[in-house]
């Protein structure tokens, strides 16, 4: 029975994989399950061990290559920056996650984080004039040796510079005398030509000679000793540490919602007496206004958010987000459509033209397009009910919390979605015509035979049996929708993957180029995770295990 | 039971005259052609009717314009005392390829036509006869095995079991046993002669085997080869009912069946042996001198084909 049970969960996982469509994991799996070790191993080694054997020279390669090219925004980066880029975004986002916290902290609570992060920030601040101090010692040592380096080129530098003037003195005169020559027929013209020439060729020498020396010292004033470096990086990661506190603080404090409140209603309160107080007129109009207007500050206040900064990964959520809603509003329309096509060829006939000639419009002209006519209907967007319902915190009548609240939709996702929309409606319309106007005919005819109405005959044989092209459609549908998202971010601005990407290269700070490429890793692995999921779906709805269609 | 035996109403007339038949096919030169042409037959209630002949002469053509998949084109066909205007579940069909939703159970397979054929029976009635027609095919206990789990002759069971679910009053049988090996066939013409037994059905075979022709059938009808196919003869086969395979094998008079049959045909082998000609303007290519061998062969290749597919 043991053995059994165990041959169950082994072909389980090994069905899973086939599914999922990890089929490299099936040797591993069927080794542990000791099956013909030997056959296993050597999958192992060719489909595994030699990809990732490939797979890690390409990342040498990269490693090796990229600090030999040189750009305006400083080298190209190697993987380690790129990972390094990785992790300051993670800390980013904690921060941002912690000033959160403090702003809407109240309280007993705030008091409490209020000590521990003053005791916090003692210690730091200690730890960062140490280092600082460090750094400043370090830089110092360093300054002298890179003077130390400099200063034999300095004086080879300044000799040579005065010894050529002399020379290109002494040559100037030479040439006076040899053009005051030829004035008194001494000498040929050729002789002056062939001297000035020389005196050309010289100076050129020179020039370079000199300018090679200056950026020798140059790189060595720009490329300052790996100490120093170092020392630098830990101060400015201490300080850096040292100023998220002090924003902290901040937070907990002057900055924080419950304090702003409180200080407000003291200001409405000492208003108020004033009011009573006052006898001028005019003094009383200012007075009842003031208190109006700070009571409606208060409202305002009680309801607003942290100001987030937009991290990558809530950038990446937004996409996620925005591109699913697009796909959803094209499979939405395909699919009916699609069906309506394959069974009538009329309406084929009809759609033809029209997928024709939109099919190939580039997706940025449909961004333009839809910028504008969704813009349309959003005069006011913060107003709109619409948005005003999608950002409430809470839902179904303050039952429970909004979970796409944190997405802050706006008009920008909607015609963004609208754009993946647009151009992932195309693959998935075609393919579910393709699959409805394929259907096997004796399958038709059964249908005939049985008499079955037009609904039954639909939703019983026609869509069953072109599900799977259906969701090979989809599958590419959201593909298309992924790639097309995140250009249509970076061109509208609107929040997302590609709006980060844009902003990373508009700002052109030293971890810019870092982060474009940690981006275009992270658009490339949900776009393969994506394409996961399609194709687990495409297998789980395909009567013939997906293998006519995968 | 009792649902089922209500549905066997006596009072419902089987049988089947075909009258003056035609088919006829556009050519690309705007002429027609004529396919089949004033095919008679008349057959009785609970008849069983073999129809054979040469490849291409129409065979198929005939049984499908009776089931009304093809539409007729002169004359006409009257089942019970209704002339009959497309396809119907009074006349269901097993196909040559079993035609089963893959992404259906056997049981909902058969499930599929019963639904529609009996709008007012209840739930469990419907379930009754599902259960019933699986079990009369020996599938009583693979009803929730999906088609891609079962070999071609299971499927082929459950495309019997879903014709006759339906009650039909003819059963059309379209070369349903072309693609299955010769145990699994033999085991199926004993299925559907066990069931022509007990159910009352008139019915009619389309096949290119001799042997099934003679054996399962009350009637052999000889087709005429084509264009212009027709009734070329029609032969008695005198077996009592119900039969037995060997019994039949062994009687003398199966081999005068058989040598009758092969003679017509051998008589009307479009080609003869091993030339190469044009046959009946539609055909061309080589085949033996009984016209059969190849095509069976290129069935069998067929079929290995489609199981390598499967597997």
């Amino acid at each position: 029975m043991a053995e059994s049970s165990k041959d169950k969960i082994k072909y389980g996982l090994l069905k899973f994989i086939d599914v999922s469509g990890f089929k490299v994991f099936d040797p591993p799996v069927r080794l542990i399950f000791g099956e013909d070790p030997q056959k296993q191993i050597r999958d192992i080694a060719k489909f595994m061990v030699l990809p990732m054997v490939f797979v890690l020279l390409c990342i040498f390669t990269w490693n090796f290559l990229a600090p030999t090219h040189k750009t305006k925004s400083g080298a190209v980066p190697t993987p380690a920056k790129v990972w390094d880029a990785y992790k300051d975004n993670r800390r980013f986002d904690e921060r941002e996650n912690e000033k959160e916290e403090a702003f809407a902290l109240t309280g007993e609570e705030r008091e409490a984080e209020i000590a521990a992060v003053k005791a916090e920030l003692v210690e730091l601040e200690k730890k960062s004039t140490e280092l600082q101090k460090l750094s400043d010692e370090a830089t110092k040592v360093g300054q002298a040796k890179i003077d130390n380096a400099i200063a034999p080129i300095k004086t080879q530098y300044d000799e040579l510079n005065a010894k050529f003037r002399e020379e290109r003195k002494e040559r100037k005169a030479e040439l006076n005398s040899l053009a005051e020559k030829i004035a008194e027929k001494q000498a040929t013209t050729d002789e002056l030509i062939t001297a000035v020439k020389a005196d050309r060729t010289a100076t050129d020498q020179e020039k370079t000679l000199l300018k090679d020396l200056k950026t020798k010292m140059d790189d060595i004033r720009s490329d300052p000793p790996e100490e120093i470096k170092a020392a630098q990086l830990a101060a400015n990661k201490v300080a850096d540490e040292v100023q998220h506190y002090k924003k902290r603080l901040d937070y907990l404090t002057s900055g924080n919602r419950e304090l702003k409140v409180v200080k407000l209603e003291e200001k409405i309160a000492a208003d108020q007496s004033e009011l009573v107080a006052a006898a001028d007129p005019k003094a009383i109009l200012k007075e009842a206004k003031s208190v109006v207007s700070n009571e409606e500050k208060i409202v305002k206040t009680a309801e607003q958010d942290y100001p987030r900064t937009a991290t990558i990964f809530w950038q990446t959520r937004r996409s996620i987000a925005t591109v699913f809603v697009g796909f959803f509003i094209a499979a939405i329309v395909a699919i009916p459509l699609g069906i309506m096509c394959g069974l009538n060829r009329i309406i084929m006939a009809c759609l033809t033209p029209i997928i024709s000639i939109f099919r190939p419009v580039s997706p940025v002209v449909w961004l333009l397009i839809f910028q504008i006519i969704v813009g349309a209907f959003f005069p006011d967007p913060e107003t709109h009910w619409l948005f005003k319902t999608l950002n409430n915190d809470t839902i179904l009548w303050g039952l429970l919390p909004n979970p796409i609240a944190f997405l802050q939709t706006n008009p920008a996702m909607i015609f963004s979605a609208c754009t993946v929309a647009m151009c992932a409606l195309w693959p998935a319309l075609v393919n579910t015509a393709l699959g409805v106007s394929a259907i096997d005919k004796d399958h038709m005819n059964v249908a005939r035979v049985l008499k079955l109405g037009f609904w039954s005959r639909l939703f019983k044989i026609v869509i069953p049996s072109s599900l799977p092209l259906v969701f090979a459609g989809l599958r590419i549908s959201l593909g298309v929708g992924w790639m097309v998202l995140i250009a249509a971010e970076a061109l509208s601005s609107s929040d997302g993957l590609g709006k980060f990407v844009w902003d990373e290269y508009q700002n052109g700070s030293s971890q810019s180029f870092a982060n474009i490429i940690l981006a275009c890793f992270i658009v490339g692995i949900i776009g393969f995770f994506l394409d996961r999921i399609m194709i687990i779906l495409q297998r789980l709805v395909s009567f013939d295990d997906g293998s006519a269609t995968a | 039971m009792s649902s089922l035996e209500l549905l066997e109403d006596p009072k419902i007339r089987r049988s089947v005259e075909i009258s003056n038949l035609v088919k006829e096919y556009p050519n690309p030169y705007g002429e027609d052609f004529r396919v089949v042409e004033d095919f008679n037959l008349n057959i009785q209630e609970g008849e069983f009717i073999s129809l054979i002949g040469h490849s291409g002469c129409g065979k198929s053509t005939v049984l499908t314009m009776l089931a009304g998949l093809n539409e007729i084109s002169d004359g006409g066909i009257i089942v019970g005392n209704k002339e009959i205007d497309g396809p119907g579940p009074d006349r269901s069909v097993v196909f040559q390829a079993p035609c089963l939703m893959p992404w259906m159970n056997a049981f909902q397979n058969v499930m599929l036509g019963v639904k529609n054929v009996y709008p007012h029976a209840t739930k469990a009635e419907r379930k009754q006869i599902v259960e019933h027609s699986l079990s009369v095919v020996g599938l009583g206990d693979a009803m929730k095995k999906y088609p891609k789990e079962m070999s071609g002759g299971m499927q082929q069971r459950v495309g019997i079991a879903r014709a006759i679910a339906l009650q039909p009053k003819v059963l059309l049988l379209d070369e349903p046993f072309g693609r299955l090996d010769s145990l699994t066939r033999m085991e199926l013409q004993d299925v559907i002669i066990d069931i022509l037994a007990r159910e009352k059905m008139t019915a009619m075979i389309v096949t290119h085997d001799v042997d099934e022709a003679v054996f399962m059938a009350d009637r052999c009808v000889m087709m005429s080869n084509g264009p212009k196919a027709g009734v070329g003869e029609i032969l008695e086969i005198d077996f009592p009912r119900p039969r037995n395979r060997e019994e039949i094998f062994n009687d003398p008079k199966f081999f005068q069946y058989r040598e009758h049959l092969l003679a017509f045909l051998e008589q009307r082998a479009p080609i003869k042996s091993g030339t190469r000609t044009f046959a009946n303007g539609d055909y061309m290519g080589f085949v033996n001198k009984e016209g059969k061998e190849l095509e069976l062969a290129a069935q069998e290749q067929a079929t290995l084909v489609a199981g390598s597919a499967v597997a």
